[in-house]
């Protein structure tokens, strides 16, 4: 997707790819939602000085360490009250927690549902690959009900958390459902996430080929996008709910001013800095400017493919602008236009 | 002003005099005082930030969080709550994380005896969290220590860049007592932050808080170590040096009452106030940072008794430690049930002088035709 290519290039800028590969197994859903999450950063203007990482235990936790940012890797399931407390005290940084299902919903469900109910304004990125991948694929909180794993050889007797209902128990939440095939779609609900003013809580379904996909059916990562393509719809735009295999972000019910006990603000009448959001999604862009950014992007990719792979990776990091990479490889920087 | 303060009071106090801006709790007997005073100051102060957390865990890391974040902060409890924490204990200590605990002890384990006097936690103090790690730990006896000892738990901890546990009991936490406590703040040394808040990082180079093992420096720095000794030695070592040479600087205890008798009586917190009436006949010596243990200090006089007893509201932890720093037998009182009186400890120091057991007599179970004793108060 060659209208991809600009965007790749400015969202490296916020991961550390000096450190790559990462440890993810091959074909985990994982990388594909930093990346998203890295395009959205970018996008938003989000970098070290403005947006802190917290990340749990657990495959996802370790995304903290390859994003180019300040970053709390904490205790197994405890992200939200350290999360919770840094935006308590720094109230205008963004605080991004990016976690598993395990993680957010098991061992730390006690914390995410008193973290709704103070509506701490956090975005919360769920890794749901209905699964614990790192210990090699026990059944987790999601893990659907009849599903084999390692420590439901007979099928999950239990049914999974309700994630949706947990969140929308508040009126003041945003609670959002994508999943790693629909990146678009994955990235405008990180988008309208971060935005919101208040807690939100982007559950984004994933694949662990791994140490789940295989033990019940699917050959290849390949083939549970696959899946995800063909079962997971949009819901309707005015959704007050969604259903199974729908996604789609469901705003928060009461869209009026939220209530006056958020992010652990002290007893008093709020008197601290205004609950401002610090980053606004972009305003829409009509075809003409779409034209022109994709022939910009295709103008881009055409000038970086002449380029050394070393010295592509040296603009990747921004070690370097590409007007320079191109003048010393004496290429003319019209002559793909 | 002088004015009636409870201890639970004077350690809220010393923490703010020490510049804490954070605090996260959840109610427990006997410290819940220390959560009711910090809400209604966080209401009168809006850069003081309160939270009510759902549960000790959460507490305990919020003001891991917080203090990332730049905040001093800490967090109050009892041995239930203190349990619940061990693990942000570990992970502060092995972060390195200046944040502090208070832990007013009742009588365990579980739920025990909620409002009767403990001090069973001491050694949890040492050894709670798993892995090794090495903490810093005070215990006041008074209104006016209590508020001293605060400001000296939160400048350790900025200087040790650690976890630093306040140890209290029921009776100390209760305690009321007049004091002055302006005129105590006026002149303490406030320690600076150690860390920069989170996003006031070098910049290009942010930083990356791990529990998990990750190499700091060299060609791998940023990444996990978890398979390096090498890399743990450095760090282990780095961090226990460190923490030896601040908790060196903090070497707080009282040697007195009358240093030429022959029996020397080790206590700390409220046993060492209710003690206090043998003062004529027994020498004391009285850690108040209570770890890591004052082996030199205690070393430099203990030559001079023929016996030492160890007389705590446990059964004889301080007393294990002070035996393996001394090689020589170290009598025990326990004072066990929450029964911290007078008596007790006469009783006690008796039985083990005379050369009986550390065991007090174990009273009969009551006969059901003994009078019913309703609100379980023995």
């Amino acid at each position: 997707m060659p209208e991809l290519a600009l965007a790749e290039l400015d969202f490296k800028r916020r991961l550390k790819v000096d450190l790559f590969p990462t440890i993810w197994c091959p074909g985990c859903g994982i990388g594909t939602i930093m990346i998203q999450l890295a395009m959205v950063l970018d996008e938003m203007g989000l970098d070290e000085t403005n947006t802190i990482i917290v990340s749990g235990i657990g495959c996802t936790g370790r995304m903290g360490s390859y994003l180019k940012h300040e970053s709390v890797y904490t205790l197994h399931g405890r992200t939200l009250p350290v999360a919770e407390a840094i935006k308590a005290v720094q109230p205008d940084m963004n605080v991004i927690v990016v976690s598993g299902d395990g993680d957010t919903a098991s061992i730390g469900g006690n914390h995410l549902i008193h973290a709704i109910r103070r509506n701490a304004r956090l975005t919360v990125l769920c890794n749901n690959n209905e699964i614990y991948g790192l210990t090699g694929g026990q059944t987790g909180p999601t893990t659907p009900t009849g599903t084999k794993t390692l420590s439901s050889p007979a099928g999950n007797p239990n049914t999974p958390i309700n994630l949706q209902g947990l969140v929308r128990n508040s009126p003041h939440a945003l609670y959002a459902k994508t999943t790693v095939y629909h990146l678009l779609h994955m990235r405008n609900a990180i988008r309208e996430a971060i935005a919101h003013d208040g807690f939100s809580f982007v559950d984004i379904t994933s694949q662990c080929i791994e140490n789940n996909g295989r033990r019940i059916g699917f050959a290849s990562a390949n083939e549970m996008l696959t899946f995800y393509r063909k079962t997971y719809k949009r819901a309707a735009k005015d959704a007050e709910q969604l259903a199974p295999f729908e996604i789609g972000v469901l705003h928060p019910r009461d869209r009026g001013a939220p209530a006056a006990n958020g992010s652990s603000q002290a007893a008093a009448p709020e008197t601290g800095p205004a609950a401002e959001p610090v980053a606004k999604p972009r305003p829409a862009v009509d075809d003409a400017e779409k034209a022109r950014r994709r022939a910009d992007s295709q103008r881009r990719l055409a000038l970086m493919q002449q380029l050394d792979p070393a010295v592509k990776l040296q603009v990747a990091k921004g070690e370097l602008t590409l007007a320079d990479a191109l003048r010393a490889a004496g290429i003319d920087p019209e002559s793909a236009a | 002003m002088r004015r009636l303060t409870q201890g639970n009071e004077a350690v809220f106090r010393g923490a703010v005099a020490a510049g804490a801006n954070y605090y996260a709790g959840y109610p427990i007997s006997p410290s819940t005082e220390i959560l009711n005073v910090a809400s209604g100051w966080a209401a009168q102060h809006p850069d003081f930030r309160f939270l009510q957390a759902e549960d000790e865990i959460a507490s305990a890391n919020a003001i891991i969080g917080a203090s990332l974040a730049g905040a001093k902060a800490f967090t109050a409890t009892s041995g239930p709550g203190f349990s619940l924490m061990q693990e942000a204990v570990g992970y502060a200590q092995k972060v390195g994380v200046p944040c502090v605990f208070v832990n007013v002890q009742r009588v365990g384990p579980a739920t025990g005896m909620p409002t009767m006097p403990g001090q069973g936690d001491v050694m949890q103090v040492r050894y709670g969290s798993t892995g090794d790690y090495s903490p810093i730990a005070f215990y006041p006896n008074g209104v006016a220590e209590a508020f001293r000892v605060t400001v000296e738990a939160f400048n350790a901890a900025e200087e040790s860049r650690s976890p630093v546990v306040i140890l209290s009991d029921t009776f100390i936490g209760h305690l009321n007592e007049v004091v002055d406590l302006d005129e105590a703040a006026a002149g303490i040394r406030v320690a600076p932050r150690t860390i920069p808040p989170l996003g006031q990082h070098e910049p290009g180079k942010p930083r990356f808080f791990a529990g998990v093992l990750m190499y700091e420096h060299g060609p791998n720095a940023g990444e996990p170590a978890t398979a390096d000794a090498d890399e743990y030695l450095r760090q282990y070592y780095e961090t226990k040096h460190r923490h030896a040479e601040v908790a060196q600087r903090y070497a707080l205890y009282e040697h007195g009452w009358n240093t030429d008798a022959s029996v020397l009586i080790i206590c700390y917190g409220i046993v060492s106030r209710v003690a206090a009436p043998l003062a004529a006949d027994y020498a004391l010596f009285r850690p108040i940072r209570i770890h890591p243990l004052l082996a030199d200090e205690i070393r430099a006089i203990a030559d001079r008794y023929e016996q030492i007893v160890c007389i705590e509201a446990n059964d004889g932890q301080y007393a294990d430690m002070v035996e393996l720093a001394l090689h020589r037998e170290v009598k025990r009182v326990p004072l066990l049930g929450g029964r911290v009186s007078l008596e007790a400890v006469r009783d006690g120091l008796a039985r083990v002088l005379s050369g009986g057991p550390s065991e007090p007599p174990i009273p009969p179970v009551p006969v059901e035709s003994a009078e019913r004793s309703p609100l379980g108060i023995g």
